[in-house]
């Protein structure tokens, strides 16, 4: 905390320290990257770890090279689980915000769906997986809806809390302007719900990264999760620790990217959204009085 | 100099009256408005002041037609309160902007409601935040505004209704006192400007003779209206006035009115 605010006070003729501080963390960061590696590498070498659970790193560099490409089988089960993710995710969403708005926005059907929102937040989701295979049959459509049930309830939950928590003077000021309800909606309640949906959304995309994950286990055929279970079964570790670190790098790239969207999506809650916007606004009228 | 004749010419239309208007909430129990009788004249300034729970906003609402009157009979322009009108606009103590918006976006969000804004809204717009002082601002989000800007947005935003009757409850009550001193000057400016009539709600005694045409005392418990205190400081009004010796004996009279004494 102390260091990124050194960095944000630092103005332009700081530019060189604020440079150095940067490339100071970075070689900080590898070092202790590599300290790790090494420490791993030696311990398999000296015997201290199992070589049959914990492969070297050189190993797992050689099965990233293998998997990605000499034999370049992982694309086909990345884009298959990834598209189920894609699919789940936006799935789960539209539902969960939709129902959320609809509900927070009806008293009458909030009050009485009340137990059964509270029944299904203490289940643990998952629990229905096996269930929905036993319905759908093994395939896509039974592993999409598994990845719609993990993605559908943050997103649901933190929409309707949303719409409920809208401040009750705008409320009254679009009454007081004479706003039919449907444009409130629209105009007032809905943007204002904005960040906690967005919050809401950053969940529903890690829930559907372990969701597919998930149904995968269950329904060993194709993806990344399968291919994990298929490598781990034939003691291939290395091959196995491989797909777990391209996950690890797909999570953090989507948790980057959400970050990113709400930004982008819920702006005026980040001082540099606010400005650009707010110049972008100011340039637009500039632009239209010159016209 | 036409205004002022017209002002005389249209001096005895009574745009808002109210004849014996009650208000009871919690089914009757808490009495918040009792029998209040009141006539209020074309472009009049009207402050309201009286002690915390005695129904200044209740009475504001009433007329606002944002809640529905226990008893009594209401009328704006001849007819009576309903529910919410176009020819009524409302400003609160809170600025209630709304934060994805700029400036100019909230200003013209009463009409954008209604209709698509055309290029003499967004020109009327643009005035208004002028008038506010707040030009260089117009494209500024809420968040880059202090609070009292903000509250200047929400004023702009409440003439832009082109509402001929104001309504504002504490609007710059939560500002500190110079803020509010210098917007209370504009607000008079402004008001005179566009003729609009007026009732503002304060606790602050001085503050409401400052600015008004006539003060309602009210008092609590059950809350109505004690006296009509007329106020006739030549206008326009400056803050000098607030030491002399009319002011004082103003003040007193609505002390006395209060039973602050
Ligand atoms: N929605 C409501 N439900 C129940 N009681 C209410 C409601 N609104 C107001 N009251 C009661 O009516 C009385 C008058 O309230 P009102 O808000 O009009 O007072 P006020 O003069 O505006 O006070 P303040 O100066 O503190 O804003 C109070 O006793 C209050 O408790
Ligand atoms: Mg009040």
């Amino acid at each position: 905390m102390a260091v990124a605010e050194e960095i944000t006070e630092a103005g332009a003729a700081d530019a060189p320290r604020r440079g150095n501080v940067w490339r100071r963390r970075l070689l900080t960061h590898l070092a202790i990257f590599l300290a790790i590696v090494t420490l791993w590498e030696t311990g398999v070498r000296a015997g201290w770890l199992d070589e049959l659970f914990f492969p070297r790193p050189t190993d797992i560099l050689v099965s990233f090279w293998r998997i990605y490409i000499s034999q370049g089988n992982v694309w086909y089960h990345l884009y298959i689980s990834l598209g189920l993710v894609l699919a789940g995710f936006v799935g789960g969403s539209l539902l969960g915000v939709g129902l959320g708005a609809i509900v927070g926005f009806n008293p009458l059907m909030r009050r009485f769906l009340q137990p059964y929102v509270i029944v299904l937040e203490a289940t643990p989701r998952i629990a229905v997986a096996p269930l929905l295979i036993a319905i759908l049959g093994f395939g896509a459509q039974s592993k999409i809806s598994i990845i719609v049930l993990v993605c559908f309830f943050a997103p649901f939950i933190n929409t309707l809390s949303g719409v409920v928590n809208v401040s009750p003077e705008k409320l009254e000021l679009f009454r007081s302007l004479g706003v039919s309800k449907l444009q409130t909606l629209r105009k007032l309640v809905l943007p204002d719900a904005v960040p906690v949906i967005m919050a809401g959304e950053r969940l529903a995309m890690t829930a559907a990264l372990t969701g597919v994950l998930v149904a995968e286990f269950i329904q060993r055929d194709v993806g990344i999760g399968s291919l994990i279970l298929t490598y781990t079964r034939n003691l291939n570790m290395a091959s196995a620790f491989a797909c777990i670190f391209t996950l690890t790098i797909i999570g953090f790239a989507i948790f980057k990217g959400m970050e990113i969207a709400d930004k982008r999506i819920a702006f005026w809650n980040h001082e540099e959204g606010r400005e650009r916007l707010s110049a972008r606004r100011r340039r637009a009228f500039e632009a239209k009085g010159r016209a | 100099m036409t205004n002022t004749a017209k002002d005389k010419a249209d001096a005895a239309e009574v745009v808002v009256s109210g004849k014996g208007v009650g208000k009871t909430f919690a089914g009757g129990s808490v009495v918040a408005l009792e029998g209040a009788n009141f006539d209020i004249e074309r472009g009049k300034f009207i402050s309201l002041v009286g002690p915390s729970g005695c129904g200044k906003s209740t009475l504001l609402r009433l007329v606002a037609g944002l809640i529905d009157r226990s008893s009594g009979e209401l009328k704006v322009h001849g007819t009576s309160v309903k529910g919410p009108r176009q020819d009524i606009s409302m400003m609160f103590q809170k600025a209630t902007l709304l934060e994805w918006r700029t400036a100019i976006e909230n200003v013209l969000l009463p009409t954008e409601v209604h209709r698509k804004p055309t290029r003499d809204d967004r020109t009327r717009a643009l005035e208004l935040l002028g008038m506010v002082g707040l030009k260089d601002f117009a494209f500024s989000y809420p968040a880059q505004l202090s609070g009292g800007m903000q509250q200047r947005v929400a004023l702009a935003r409440l003439l832009q209704t082109g509402a001929d009757i104001l309504l504002l409850d504490e609007p710059f009550g939560a500002l500190d006192e110079f803020t509010r001193e210098h917007l209370n000057v504009e607000l008079m400016r402004i008001q005179a400007d566009v003729g609009a009539t007026t009732l503002f709600v304060t606790h602050n005694i001085s503050e409401a003779i400052f600015l008004a045409d006539e003060v309602f005392v009210m008092t609590s418990r059950p809350g109505r209206i004690a006296k009509v205190v007329d106020v006739n400081l030549p206008r326009p009004r400056t803050l000098k006035m607030q030491v002399e010796a009319e002011f004082n004996h103003l003040v007193e009279e609505v002390r006395e009115a209060l039973g602050a004494f």
